[in-house]
């Protein structure tokens, strides 16, 4: 309790509630949400498609505004910011996975991971590229970090948008389904390295899944339906 | 210091897209290439037309003295006015009254270079076998060699023969031809009314503009006169201004202070000029289109850049790009596109002017040359350049707007489909 009161959640959500559509097609998407993000903590969102898992996901990640509720990241509230501000809150405390890779496929590994640090714009050059090849080094690509990222293979672009995603250091990754275009292999692979590296990190990670052994695994999976968590369960390791 | 992110990656996307970067940057340096070319060539022919005209008659010409008109309102000194009735049309009194005075005045104007009084009349020039009406023109050599570019107009003969034979004469090059003499002959000078006078041709000019050098011969304005029947008379006086462009407001000023008519040389060759002017918008018009097109052509391949590149967009806001660094993306793509389009096109541009400057040519009319005449002018660079980059940035503006405004959550929604 103690170590809560000195170190704010990495992100805490309160009654967050959003609207899609507008009059008649206008869909409810989330229904007063709460939730809390610890410091090495690894939360799981499972439900149906169009339960809202997404929806949260991005207003989490401040690509979207709720039409309700409250948001904190790092215990500063950042729902009555600028798109600019939010642009910059993202930059530095935010890593986003997702199903996609979506590199810029022009671009070596390493400059991939270089793209968040140098809007960021507190590294030199060669200080950028010594912890991208070091962020690469940590996924098991430092010896791919010169090619070009449409030369590697599908699991390898996945660890280097993970690599990408941590690249500012951020509080709280998001992942969206970050496995689901992965074999098995890569799968197990690819989320093995995200929990450690949250772990060993303590970073706050809150993946959206439909892998059940996937939220088997983490600490806390959030069950969604309708637009609400209707239940949280820990996970004892 | 790290460059600029947005800069970096627009750096990297253009790269990437060789054959678009080819297209895009063919079409902006072709168009400022044209356009300095062309522009080169029309005010090339321009300016050597004005030189020519300037170098045989000067800036202003002042001429027949005429009675200024009264005001019709007489304005009395308590306030009150009275209007004139029986106005006339102003009188115009032949050849230039005073000149000697004339002369010392404008010589005192600090815009004047030189000045040179001339008298000018039709004679009758008759050879052994041909006789021809001429425009006699009386001059004062030393007045008239600081005035006009007559000593580099000479192409045969002796301007020093000129000076001391008092029955000299200079012979335009197409009347000389026509008449087949050259210096050395003797021909006669008939006025409207009198006995014929023996002359020698002692030189021969060439102008450049047809239309002097067909019927224009100079002799001293003493023999002028006497063969003209125009005893102590001046025509005219040619004015040669130290900025030729001020001329007309120089000759409104002098019309108005003397009396006199005074014209200048736009005024004199406004036809001329007009077609000169009308040539270089036609071709500046067309050529900017060809930029415009460019420019068209840009916006087209942004625009598909931005089609293709929306999960790029996306992710790239996602990680904290704003909407200024995704505009600033695109806008520097095509700034990228318009720096190195102009750097190139002014070098070809250059090359382009210079190979057209070594094209023969033979042109004989309102001005006589042998070869392509251009202008080296910066302007011409700078409005090239100018032009250049107002359509790239125009045609760049719109793409980098719609990939700034593009919902990145849309986009991540429907990429995961």
């Amino acid at each position: 309790m103690s170590e809560a009161a000195s170190h704010p959640p990495c992100l805490a959500a309160r009654n967050l509630e959003r609207y899609l559509g507008e009059e008649e097609s206008r869909v409810h998407v989330l229904r007063g949400v709460n939730l809390t993000l610890e410091p090495g903590t690894v939360h799981a969102i499972v439900g149906p498609s169009g339960c809202g898992k997404s929806s949260l996901l991005y207003i989490l990640g401040l690509l979207d505004n709720p039409d309700a509720g409250h948001l904190e990241i790092g215990g500063v509230p950042v729902l009555s910011i600028d798109d600019g501000e939010a642009s910059a809150k993202r930059n530095e405390s935010i890593g986003f996975v997702f199903q996609f890779h979506f590199l810029l496929e022009d671009f070596t590994a390493e400059e991939n991971v270089m793209i968040p640090m140098r809007r960021l714009g507190k590294l030199t050059e060669a200080e950028m590229e010594a912890r991208a090849y070091l962020l690469l080094e940590e996924v098991g690509l430092g010896s791919k970090a010169k090619r070009p990222s449409r030369h590697l293979s599908g699991g390898e672009q996945q660890r280097v948008a993970i690599a990408r995603a941590l690249a500012n250091d951020p509080l709280v990754l998001l992942a969206d389904e970050p496995t689901g275009n992965l074999d098995s292999l890569n799968s197990d692979r690819v989320f093995g390295l995200l929990t450690r590296l949250v772990h060993h990190r303590n970073k706050a990670l809150l993946l959206v899944t439909h892998n059940p052994a996937i939220a088997d695994v983490c600490d806390w999976v959030h069950e969604m339906k309708d637009g609400m968590i209707v239940n949280t369960t820990r996970n004892e390791r | 210091m790290p460059v600029k992110p947005s800069l970096y990656i627009a750096l990297r996307f253009t790269a990437a897209r060789k054959r678009s970067l080819v297209f895009s940057l063919s079409g902006v340096i072709l168009g400022v290439a044209f356009f300095i070319s062309t522009q080169a060539q029309t005010q090339g022919f321009e300016k050597f037309f004005i030189e020519t005209v300037l170098g045989t008659s000067g800036a202003i010409t002042i001429g027949d003295r005429f009675q200024p008109r009264y005001d019709p309102i007489l304005t009395g000194g308590n306030g009150t006015s009275a209007a004139v009735s029986g106005q006339q049309s102003r009188k115009y009194y032949s050849g230039v009254d005073n000149p000697g005075l004339l002369i010392r005045c404008l010589e005192d104007y600090s815009a004047v270079l030189a000045v040179a009084p001339y008298v000018e009349g039709n004679a009758t020039l008759r050879t052994n076998f041909k006789d021809e009406v001429i425009k006699l023109q009386g001059i004062d050599l030393v007045a008239q060699l600081r005035a006009t570019t007559l000593r580099g107009q000479i192409i045969k003969g002796d301007l020093d023969r000129f000076k001391y034979r008092p029955y000299g004469l200079l012979v335009g090059t197409l009347l000389a031809d026509k008449l087949q003499v050259k210096p050395g002959d003797i021909v006669y000078l008939t006025g409207a009314q009198g006995s014929p006078h023996a002359c020698t041709i002692e030189g021969v000019f060439q102008s450049g503009i047809n239309a002097v050098d067909q019927s224009r011969v100079y002799t001293h304005t003493s023999t002028a006169q006497s063969i003209l029947n125009m005893p102590y008379q001046i025509t005219s006086i040619v004015v040669r201004l130290r900025d030729p462009q001020r001329a007309p407001e120089v000759a409104a000023h002098f019309e108005q202070q003397f009396a006199h008519i005074s014209r200048s040389w736009q005024d004199r060759e406004q036809g001329n000029l007009a077609i000169f002017h009308a040539l270089r918008l036609s071709s500046a018009i067309v050529v900017s289109l060809i930029i415009l097109l460019a420019g068209f052509g840009i916006f087209n391949i942004l625009t598909m850049t931005v089609l293709n590149k929306v999960r790029e967009i996306a992710i790239l806001r996602s990680m904290g790009y704003r909407r200024g660094d995704i505009q600033g993306i695109f806008l520097f793509q095509g700034l990228i596109i318009a720096t190195i389009g102009s750097a190139v096109g002014c070098v070809l541009g250059g090359i382009l002017t210079y190979s057209i400057s070594l094209i023969p040519i033979h042109m004989r009319g309102i001005m006589n040359t042998d070869h392509f005449v251009v202008a080296w002018s910066s302007s011409h660079y700078v409005w090239a350049v100018l032009i250049a980059y107002v359509s790239v940035l125009v045609a760049s503006y719109f793409p980098a707007r719609r990939a700034a405004l593009l919902p990145p959550v849309n986009i991540l929604r429907g990429s995961g489909q």
